[in-house]
């Protein structure tokens, strides 16, 4: 057993290695070559695992995939669990893997299947009888393998070819791939024969954030089913649930997925028990799979084709099409993604869009398969996308329904909202002069962001600028690093705000997003501010971490129940704005990680608030004001000047920096003089050195805005963000 | 008060594509400021243009008149050095005569000297050589003649060039210093650093306070007419008695230069897996910065100039080499990670033996393209300008500035320069170096051609300005290149 021990991490670690290069054929098979040499002394695999023979099959599947040269006499690995009977439930115990390879004559069958998958592929445009569509999605959270499950789907089904497969080919934004999330959906059309019969699969993928649940709940009702994927080790967390719910909702067929069954930490049994606990989900036939080194996705293909129902066929009818994603594109106008519920369209229809009541004609239609190929007509039950000149998404919207202009369709889908920005910031230029590329950058971003919203905002502090509206504190972040990489712009985005309703003494309402533009004390008689209602999901070891987290937020504890023994799920009515911040960063903190949130919109409450005003040598600094609870303002008031001390730079003078409800100055601190900045020597006349050393300055003040004679770094406007530790 | 000479001097820029865009595009004329003046005309008394240069030809164009020689050896190294140095150990003076490191590395500084390659025909002779280190003074003298005799070969050196070199304590005495002044060296720089033992000790210094007494008297006995003093400030443990004291020694000993050097902490040094900049034992900034106001209130009592951020002479003893950096003057540089500047372009020799040895073989084949285009970014040589303008007590010549660089940039930077000017950092001065008063300039600023006509210098005060030249250079940098 010590010698197993010691050659297992090798084993895995040339398994990894060899399972991230799944392009080049060669190496693939030669690091499987030195697997085999490596192993020779290891025993056959033991164990019963009731999946072996699974693993088994889909393994061949992929290697066949694999190899360019002729299929006889190959040899297969496959990875194996060596289950010892009480470790089950133990996080901290690794289990031991081993690799097990076996010459094989390879069979007839597989390599009709081989065969099939290709022609599979090739065939993927043709069309099939309504009942052999299946329209799904994923349902995953973040890192939980969605888009890894993805592309082995389509690798499998032979939509995409080994050799053209990008890293998670549903991503397609590099800031999505750098982030590892997807942001903007996308659909991929794949051909599955089973049985001799060919099928149609539509996956819809769903972005994975809370900030985009509306996009998510409509890319749910173009399905009739969906994969919940649930990490092996990790278990059930808030936003999965979140949009489970919504998929159950819209009486979609769930079929639950255990994934990264191959790690270590991976406990199927306490995730099934889990799912089934807090989604009631029955979980007898779940899924257990490895997307990574392509274990499962055969059964999770069958699944697919016998337990999600088709479309009903209803191509006689009206056309309506629902809408779940679009963007724009700068040569074509916007590209519509949409699911035909009812009728059928065709190239060069005149379409309506019943919600913004646009009409265009059809220029182009087709689907996606990954890439957009153009097809003539597309039927009920068919997902596709168009594009028919429209100049911005605003006039095709994800929620929206096509119909036909002549023959219109009697009502709309259901379930079409506006986008509502919950979370407002102003948007600077550090130099004034790019105010007007700013502009342009914004509506540009805006005819492929519809929930973007902007407005002009003018500060004395901060020049020209944009008070922007958002969907969340993530689409602010996208938009603001969109706007310095794609349009090249130096921004300062001052801390976001949520939007207040301000009860006049006049008796007028007034909605305000901006702190620094609240009615002044006299003219107000009260301040309504946004709530949601919060749910965590959280081991149990940090109930009592997050409790207090949730009570200095200003929460109202709504209640607590305990999902599986260790796993408990905390409820919290609190203000949005103690949640725009840094609450999510805190939650992970101080949970290791561990807890996951999920939040929405319940409605406006009163509260006792006020505005804090920021002074900086003097000068106002309006981007600095913020609404605080009345009782927290003198800590707020102290933390932030203390933390804005920590922020600004020394300068070459003492600067005063205030805090003052009104003009009483309820803390101050003040930033000591620069005394000394000088290099000393060029030596030998090198001055290279001592100019790079200049310029790395130079840039750095650059990045800072001038407020009156103060250099202030963009950190310092989001300063207000970063008080936990102050103000508690 | 520096007073020097202007030649105008037509020169045409070449300028980058980038760069036109921010400066405008003209033929600008370049006015040099020469600084070499021989002995007999004294820079603060001369009137006249000592050189004719060609119009057409900048004066980074211009042949080099002052050459650097990197001597790397040392006994052993200083623990605030991240210098490209050879220590030797604590071999003796007399031994290290013959030692085969030695010999070897100037035969290949000689073969370098003689492998580069000149455009200039003919070579007018250098005005000055410095030898920097290291430790010059550890080389023994035969060998240094044999540098100076390829110097004189290949560039020739005039009669009355400046010739200095680095010398630390106890690795010389009378019979060296003589044999080296004998073959033209005329000018010492001694590395005292601190007057105080433990100071001296905590640096690693290779030498103690006595060998220091005994250096000095060794120079006054040779007769060297011209020295310098080092001074390392803001050393650990240093304390305001201490550098008071250093202070006071260094002017009884009478150099005729001091070199003040605030402490810098290099990564990669003892003091620097040692010491956080301004934390104890390194005094804090407020405390560093009064030492520098002391050296530069106690050297100008005892009538010391102080001409460069860290350099103090009294009249006249300026260190030409060293001017020739602030000017913007090219220099050759030879030796093991020494950095030349000619025709426009800047070039640092390896740091590592192994690989400055392979570099002059390279040379010698032909191999080594040094880069010297004719292509030089305007904005980059406005940057240079600045920065090293600004470290002199003259500072920029605004007038040539705005011949070079265009009136824009220069009007930005009067602009960016306002509340310093207020706040006592920045000194604009006329045409006759008289200051301008604070309500002068409020009302200069609201007319740009006013602005350029009547600014003639723009430097950095003593000891405000100096003591934040960075903050300041690079407000600079950012009007520069936006």
């Amino acid at each position: 057993m010590q010698k197993d021990n010691g050659q297992c991490p090798d084993v895995q670690n040339l398994w990894f290695t060899n399972s991230k290069l799944s392009q080049p054929t060669t190496t693939a098979m030669t690091m499987a070559t030195t697997s085999l040499k490596l192993l020779s002394s290891q025993p056959p695999p033991h164990g019963n695992h009731h999946h072996h023979h699974h693993r088994t099959t889909t393994t061949t599947i992929l290697s066949h995939n694999r190899l360019p040269i002729p299929l006889s006499n190959r040899t297969f690995y496959s990875l194996q669990p060596l289950h010892s009977s009480n470790n089950n439930y133990s996080r901290t115990h690794r289990r031991r893997y081993r690799v097990c390879c076996k010459a094989v004559d390879v069979k007839p069958k597989d390599a009709s299947d081989f065969e099939a998958t290709a022609i599979a592929g090739r065939d993927r445009l043709l069309k099939v009888p309504t009942e052999k569509i299946r329209n799904f999605s994923i349902i995953a959270h973040i890192d939980h393998g969605k888009s890894t499950l993805a592309d082995k789907l389509l690798q499998v089904t032979g939509t995409v070819q080994t050799r053209e497969m990008k890293e998670q080919f549903l991503d397609n934004m590099d800031l999505e791939r750098e982030r590892g999330i997807t942001i903007k959906l996308q659909a991929a059309r794949m051909r599955f024969v089973q049985d001799g019969e060919p099928y149609c699969l539509n996956l819809i993928d769903t972005p994975g954030h809370v900030d985009f649940s509306y996009e998510v709940s409509r890319s749910l009702a173009a399905c009739e089913g969906a994969l919940l994927v649930v990490d092996a080790s990790q278990g059930v967390e808030a936003q999965t649930l979140a949009n489970v719910y919504l998929a159950l909702e819209n009486n979609l067929e769930v079929i639950p997925v255990l994934n990264k069954i191959d790690l270590p930490g991976a406990e199927p049994s306490r995730v099934v028990q889990e799912i089934e606990e807090v989604i009631g989900l029955d979980c007898s036939n779940a899924i257990y799979c490895s997307a990574k080194e392509g274990i499962g996705i055969n059964e999770i293909l069958t699944a697919i084709v016998q337990r999600i129902p088709p479309p009903p066929d209803s191509a006689g009818r009206p056309l309506r099409a629902l809408i779940f994603d679009s963007y724009y594109d700068a040569y074509r106008g916007v590209i519509v993604y949409f699911r035909v519920i009812d009728g059928t369209v065709k190239k060069g229809d005149r379409i309506l869009f019943m919600a913004s009541g646009k009409d265009y004609y059809a220029d182009e239609i087709g689907v996606l398969s990954p890439n957009q190929q153009q097809v003539d007509e597309l039927y009920a039950g068919e997902v596709g996308y168009m594009s028919a000149s429209i100049r911005s998404v605003a006039d095709a919207r994800v929620g929206d329904t096509i119909t036909h202009y002549g023959r219109k369709a009697e009502e709309s889908l259901p379930g079409y909202k506006e986008a509502t920005p919950m979370v407002f910031c102003g948007l600077f230029p550090v130099d004034a002069d790019q105010f007007p590329d700013l502009r342009d950058a914004l509506e540009k971003l805006q005819l492929n962001d519809a929930a973007l919203k902007f407005e002009p905002e003018t500060s004395s502090a901060m020049g020209f600028g944009f008070r922007c509206g958002f969907l969340g504190l993530l689409h602010m972040e996208i938009v603001q690093e969109r706007l310095e990489r794609e349009y090249n712009l130096t921004l300062i985005t001052t801390a976001p705000s949520v939007v207040y309703r301000v009860h006049c003494v006049g008796g007028e309402i007034v909605e305000c997003s901006n702190p620094s533009a609240l009615p002044e004390q006299g003219k107000r008689k009260s301040i309504e501010e946004p709530m949601v209602k919060i749910e965590m999901l959280t081991p149990k070891d940090y109930i009592g971490s997050l409790m207090e987290l949730s009570q200095d937020r200003r929460g109202d504890f709504k209640g607590m129940k305990f999902i599986t023994e260790t796993r408990a799920s905390l409820t919290y009515e609190m203000p949005l704005a103690e949640m725009v911040g840094d609450f999510f960063d805190q939650l992970k903190s101080r949970s290791k990680g561990y807890a996951s949130m999920e939040y929405s919109f319940i409605g406006y409450k009163e509260s006792d608030l006020i505005k804090l005003d920021v002074l900086i040598n003097g000068d106002g600094v309006e981007p600095l004001s913020t609404i605080v609870h009345k009782d927290k303002a003198y800590s707020v008031g102290r933390a932030l000047t203390q933390k804005l001390k920590e922020l600004i730079p020394r300068q070459m003078f003492k600067v005063p920096i205030q805090a003052c409800i009104g003009t009483k100055v309820i803390a101050s601190e003040s930033l000591s003089a620069i005394r000394k900045d000088v290099l000393a020597k060029c030596y030998g006349g090198d001055i290279s050195r001592k100019k790079k050393l200049l310029k790395k300055q130079a840039a750095g003040k650059k990045r800072m805005k001038a407020i009156g004679k103060v250099d202030v770094p963009q950190e310092a406007f989001m300063a207000v963000l970063k008080l936990e530790k102050e103000v508690l | 008060m520096l007073k020097s000479t202007i030649a105008p001097m037509l020169l045409t820029l070449h300028s980058k594509t980038k760069s036109n865009t921010i400066l405008p595009l003209k033929t600008p004329v370049f006015c040099t400021l020469l600084p070499q003046s021989p002995p007999t005309v004294r820079r603060n008394a001369s009137t006249n243009p000592l050189t004719i240069e060609t119009p057409e030809t900048p004066s980074y164009k211009l042949p080099p008149a002052s050459a650097y020689i990197h001597l790397p050896f040392c006994r052993k190294r200083c623990h605030y050095c991240d210098f490209p140095i050879v220590a030797l150990g604590s071999t003796s003076p007399e031994t290290a005569d013959d030692d085969p490191r030695i010999l070897n590395y100037i035969n290949t500084l000689i073969r370098e000297i003689e492998a580069t390659k000149t455009h200039f025909d003919p070579h007018p002779p250098l005005q000055t050589v410095f030898f920097g280190g290291g430790t010059p003074s550890l080389v023994p003298p035969r060998l240094v003649a044999k540098v100076l005799d390829t110097l004189r070969s290949r560039f020739g050196i005039c009669l009355d060039a400046e010739i200095s070199m680095e010398m630390d304590p106890g690795t010389f005495d009378d019979r060296k210093l003589k044999d080296l002044m004998g073959l033209g060296v005329n000018r010492v720089s001694l590395g005292v650093q601190a007057f105080q033992e433990e100071l001296l000790k905590a640096c690693g210094r290779a030498h103690g306070v006595k060998e220091v007494h005994e250096a000095i008297e060794i120079i006054g006995s040779c007769g060297v007419g011209n020295w310098s003093m080092d001074l390392i400030s803001s050393l650990p443990n240093q304390t305001q008695e201490m550098w008071e004291e250093s202070l006071r020694l260094t002017v009884e000993a009478q150099p005729n230069h001091v070199s003040v050097y605030d402490l810098q902490i290099e990564k990669d040094t003892k003091f620097g897996s040692l010491y956080t900049p301004g934390e104890f034992p390194l005094p804090s900034d407020t405390q560093s910065a009064k030492f520098y106001r002391m050296a530069s209130r106690t050297l100008g009592e005892a009538n010391y100039n102080h001409y460069e951020v860290s350099s103090y002479s009294k009249s006249s003893f300026e260190c030409k080499h060293n001017y020739t950096y602030w000017i913007n003057k090219p220099f050759y540089a030879f030796g093991l990670g020494s950095a030349s500047y000619i025709n426009g372009t800047r070039y640092s020799r390896p740091k590592k033996l192994k690989d400055y040895t392979n570099y002059v073989k390279n040379l010698e084949d032909g191999l080594v393209d040094l880069g010297e285009e004719d292509d030089v970014d305007e904005g980059e040589m406005a940057m240079d300008i600045v920065m090293l303008s600004f470290r002199t007590s003259k500072g920029l010549e605004f007038k040539s500035f705005v011949e070079d660089f265009g009136s824009e940039v220069a009007v930005e930077l009067c602009k960016v320069y306002e509340p310093y000017m207020k706040s006592g950092h920045v000194l604009f001065l006329d045409d006759q170096r008289r200051e301008i008063t604070e309500d002068e300039f409020s009302s200069l600023v609201l007319d740009d051609e006013r602005l350029e006509n009547e600014i003639g210098f723009i430097r950095l005060s003593d000891p405000d300005g100096f003591l934040l030249s960075n903050e300041l250079i690079s407000l600079a940098f950012g009007v520069i290149d936006p």
